[in-house]
């Protein structure tokens, strides 16, 4: 808890390598990758490259306590490229988490041990589904029996710390299919579960299909019936539900992901990856050519950058703890200057009432109905945040004044 | 005096009025054709041209040289050209001796022509018949339908009526010679006291109040002391001139003329259209007979989209009347809206222009309420009330009589839709009191309608059912008993007052019903079920429900994902801002119009 509690702004402590390959992109992805996997050595290199850039730029101490590789298919690098990524970032604290995404298609059980070797300690394995015609539609390059062995496999290499990824709201998805894979992955029994919604992000594929009715989303009601079932299986069967699509067994929540979700600095690395230091938000170009001819200049390779201000932090403070693990309210009062829940008031009584909220151990957190609807209720409470720091702040203009 | 000529001009929208004005000024060189540009020199705001039509008067004088060799001084005033604005026509129309009548070649008289034409000859003016637009080419089949209507219309010869095209300047010079032999000179008495008709008044911001008037009597100079006899307010004139394209200093006004004087008025109020201006030391024994107060006949909330911004509604609002001042306006407060005005206007299009003008000139955000009429109340305690606010209404059990206006409505058309008119007349409880044949193809139906029916759209629908061929024009008559309630619209049973509406009791159930499923539409689904219900005092007459949000997260949110999602939240909480609540249900500002968009 004392990692997770720390403060943002004395250093950086969670490291993103993004890995742009994909043997073949599935239709409804939209996170940058290309098929094209000749150039992977050289990648490697420009990552180290601009790891090296990054650290002579920062001006806060970093010591990774999460390192996480992500993509694309991570897997497609071998043990020795991993190795050497990282060797070139500073020596991660002793109780580190570093995670690896992985296709079923692309690893072996050798491949795996000698991952873990290296001290890759969590895998996250990106399965989506165990039905055969889902994984089709998904256009998945694995099979179902590809994505059992693969949890075995990674179990026999020595993690004890692997995820599944699953998506529900599939257009021919049923109930009972879902059920039916949810039971796989309870039967498999890894320490974390990401259940995604299926989202039609624009510009792929997939989102192409819908507009031209090839592909019909499935109904809100149908998605909030799927999204009851897999937080009820999931959480009857042990887990935590500690943020709208993870949920954990105890202490196996994905710190890494926490860091982004508690608007803590990270350092992210290679093309499309979105790092936050400092306060000021950067985000790399999302082409690997533009990327790569930057590095090699020996420029920062990143498209732009956004400096948030107070309030700007403070919005995205709350609605990511919002949707996560919930709004600690002392640490708003004490790094914004308001109190949540005055700022919400009556409302607050009655979303407690109606089972969205749940107010324990000092945190506003969402029931599983509220994360159903947590983009409703962000707008309002963000809006009442809003007003309360600006009154916080006259406040504060007020006592200045007054005491000049 | 027998040199000046004061004429208007009567007709119907489209019909070509402002471009014969146009040319007359041009035939007349009081405009060069180089000015012409923009064209439609009269209608100057631009929502009067984007509307096409006249809401303030204009008026210009034009030096003439006719063919008998004398020089004549022509004033020609402008008339608004919307039924709301009878009242000014009326005033406009007693400062003439004559008027064009101009109809279109292609398309006949339609009733609006009709009122007024009947109001001009009533106060006794020279009408001379124009058919304008003979040039196109569908005139050749209409033209002698139209001038057999205009002749039985106004019982004028064949010969009397000019043909002219003011768009190609055909027959100008045959109406200027027309003016200057048919319009008598105006008669009166420099030698008399004082006696000016205020036909207009705009505001200024330097000079403050500029008048319009027609001087019957006197003669009236600068310095001189002035009384409105109606409103009784004394001033002393400052600047007296008459109107050529612009204001034209003559220092000097006298009897039969028509020009302006400016006295360092501040309120538009204190200048009522069809007041008299007489001399404070000798003044006329008679004020000019016509003169009324203009009272708003059509009602509606305005309130700030913003509550925040209420204090900047009420500024503009106060400069608004400083050249409309037939818009009134007190502070109401409303449960849904907050703080806001009630404002009463002539008419709808007047409700519209000043919406207009207040979103436009003044830059607010608004939310309007349904407009309404005013309803007179009798209590069981026999007292009288006035309730120009639906949630007003006292509490049945106290009424023992509920009063609203009626119209007298004219609607000309071709007879094939008479069967349309009729049924859309009666649905808004109407009864016709009148039908005539101006020629074998055209109706002249009259109906005694509910002003209440009328405010919403029964002028679109009246288009429409008759693919936009009829035509109306309506007066006020008086107020008749109704079988009137009050319907509220309740959401998770708290009344919204904001929706309120007074409506006919055989109406309520169906009105309620179409309402409750308008705003289900527009109101947004919620994190909760709303129940919208319509009520009759405790009676529920109609419900919808909407029901509650079930699902509405985003699965994923790494990366480039938050950024994004911090500022999609932040145009939300924009669109938050909009809306309105009741209880705990956020109503969006287009939900208190719905009822406009029943059909």
């Amino acid at each position: 808890m004392s990692v997770l509690d720390s403060p943002s702004n004395n250093g950086c402590n969670s490291i993103y390598i993004h890995v742009p390959f994909c043997e073949k992109k599935c239709t409804y992805c939209d996170f940058y990758s290309i098929e094209n996997t000749e150039h992977i050595d050289a990648f490697v290199g420009d990552v180290i490259a601009e790891i090296a850039l990054r650290l002579q730029n920062i001006t806060q101490p970093v010591q990774p306590s999460t390192i996480f590789f992500g993509g694309g298919t991570p897997t497609l690098l071998t043990a020795n490229h991993i190795e050497r990524i990282l060797h070139a970032l500073p020596t991660p604290l002793a109780n580190a988490e570093i995670t690896m995404e992985a296709n079923p298609g692309t690893i072996s059980p050798e491949k795996l041990s000698e991952y873990r070797s290296l001290g890759v300690n969590r895998l996250s394995i990106g399965v989506q589904s165990f039905n055969p015609s889902e994984l089709e539609f998904l256009t998945r390059i694995h099979s179902r029996e590809q994505a059992i062995d693969a949890v075995h496999h990674a179990r026999k290499a020595g993690f004890d710390n692997v995820n599944i990824d699953v998506m529900f709201a599939l257009p021919s998805q049923t109930a009972a299919s879902l059920s039916a894979t949810l039971q796989q992955v309870l039967a498999l029994g890894t320490e974390h579960v990401s259940a995604y919604s299926l989202i039609y992000e624009h510009g792929t594929p997939l989102f192409r299909q819908m507009k031209r009715g090839l592909v019909i989303p499935t109904p809100e009601d149908v998605d909030a019936e799927l999204y009851e079932l897999v937080i009820s299986t999931l959480t009857s069967a042990g887990y935590r539900q500690y943020e709208v699509s993870n949920f954990a067994h105890p202490d196996k929540e994905c710190r890494h992901n926490l860091a982004y979700w508690h608007a803590r600095d990270h350092l992210s690395v290679g093309p499309s990856a979105h790092g936050l230091l400092n306060g000021e938000r950067y985000w790399n170009h999302r082409s690997l050519s533009s990327w790569q001819r930057l590095v090699r200049m020996g420029t920062l390779p990143q498209a732009n950058t956004e400096t948030l201000d107070e309030r700007e932090t403070m919005n995205e403070f709350v609605f990511l703890t919002l949707r996560s693990d919930g709004i600690p309210v002392d640490q708003v009062h004490r790094r914004f200057g308001f109190d949540v829940r005055t700022a919400l008031g009556a409302r607050l009584a009655d979303w407690i009432q109606d089972d969205l909220i749940a107010d324990s151990n000092g945190v506003l957190r969402l029931t599983s109905h509220g994360y159903a609807v947590c983009d409703e209720l962000t707008v309002h409470v963000l809006e009442a945040c809003d007003q309360a720091w600006e009154s916080s702040r006259a406040g504060t203009q007020t006592n200045i004044t007054a005491t000049e | 005096m027998q040199h000046f000529r004061n004429f208007c001009i009567i007709a119907h929208i489209d019909h070509g009025k402002s471009t014969l004005a146009d040319r007359l000024l041009e035939r007349t060189g009081r405009v060069s054709a180089r000015e012409m540009t923009y064209n439609q020199i009269l209608d100057d705001n631009p929502l009067e041209q984007e509307r096409g039509i006249t809401i303030k008067l204009h008026a210009i004088q034009m030096d003439y040289v006719a063919k008998d060799g004398q020089n004549y001084k022509l004033n020609l005033i402008d008339t608004p050209g919307h039924v709301d604005f009878s009242y000014e026509v009326s005033r406009s129309l007693s400062a003439c001796e004559g008027a064009l009548l101009v109809v279109d070649a292609t398309q006949g008289v339609e009733a609006q022509t009709i009122s007024n034409l009947f109001m001009a000859i009533d106060q006794g003016l020279e009408i001379i018949p124009v058919i304008n637009k003979i040039d196109l080419p569908a005139a050749v089949t209409t033209i002698e339908t139209v001038k057999q209507q205009v002749m039985d219309l106004i019982g004028c010869k064949e010969e009397d009526m000019i043909l002219a095209s003011a768009k190609s300047g055909i027959g100008i010079d045959e109406i200027l010679e027309a003016v200057i032999q048919r319009v008598p000179p105006p008669t009166g008495d420099p030698n008399k006291p004082l006696r000016a008709l205020i036909y207009d008044s705009i505001f200024d911001s330097y000079r403050g109040v500029v008048v319009n008037v027609r001087v019957f009597d006197g003669v009236m100079k600068e310095k001189d002391k002035i009384r409105f006899m109606n409103t009784g307010y004394e001033y002393e004139l400052d600047e007296v001139g008459v109107l050529f394209m612009s204001r034209q200093r003559t220092k000097v006004l006298e009897a039969g003329n028509v020009g302006y004087f400016t006295a360092a008025i501040r309120r538009l109020q204190d200048t009522k259209v069809g007041d008299t201006v007489t001399h404070a030391n000798a003044p006329c024994d008679e004020s000019i007979a016509g003169f009324r107060e203009v009272k708003p006949m059509v009602f509606s909330g305005i309130y700030p989209a913003d509550s925040d911004d209420f204090e900047d509604l009420r500024e503009a609002l106060g400069k608004l009347t400083l050249n409309d001042a037939a818009i009134t306006y007190e502070p109401e407060t409303s449960s849904a809206l907050g703080f806001g005005f009630r404002c009463g206007f002539l008419g709808l299009l007047h409700m519209e222009i000043v919406q207009e003008r207040l979103e436009r000139e003044f830059n607010q955000t608004i939310v309007t309420t349904v407009p309404n009429v005013r309803y007179r109340v009798i209590t069981t305690k026999d007292e009288e009330l006035w309730v120009d606010n639906p949630s007003q209404l006292p509490n049945p059990t106290l009424i023992a009589d509920i009063q609203e206006p009626y119209i007298r409505a004219q609607i000309i058309s071709p007879t094939e839709y008479t069967g349309a008119i009729m049924k859309l007349c009666i649905e808004r409880r109407g009864t016709m009191v009148g039908q005539s044949y101006l020629s074998a193809d055209r109706v002249d139906m009259t109906f005694e309608l509910p002003l209440a029916e009328v405010v919403f759209d029964f002028y679109d629908k009246l288009k429409s059912n008759t693919r936009g061929y009829a035509s109306l024009d309506y007066e006020y008559s008086d107020y008749k008993s109704g079988q009137l309630v009050r319907m509220d619209i309740l959401l998770n049973g708290e009344p919204v007052d904001a929706l309120s509406s007074i409506v006919h009791r055989q109406k309520a159930h169906e009105w309620g019903k179409k309402l409750c499923a308008k705003l289900k539409e527009l109101i947004p689904r919620q994190m909760f079920e709303v129940a919208i219900q319509a009520a009759i005092g405790s009676k529920i007459i109609a419900r919808e429900s909407i029901s509650a949000i079930r699902k509405n997260v985003l699965a994923k949110c790494y990366g480039g994902d938050i950024s994004r999602k911090r500022k999609l939240i932040e145009k939300q909480k924009e669109g938050k801002k909009r809306m309105k609540q009741v209880g705990r249900v956020e109503i969006p500002q287009e939900a208190f119009l719905a009822v406009l968009s029943i059909d």
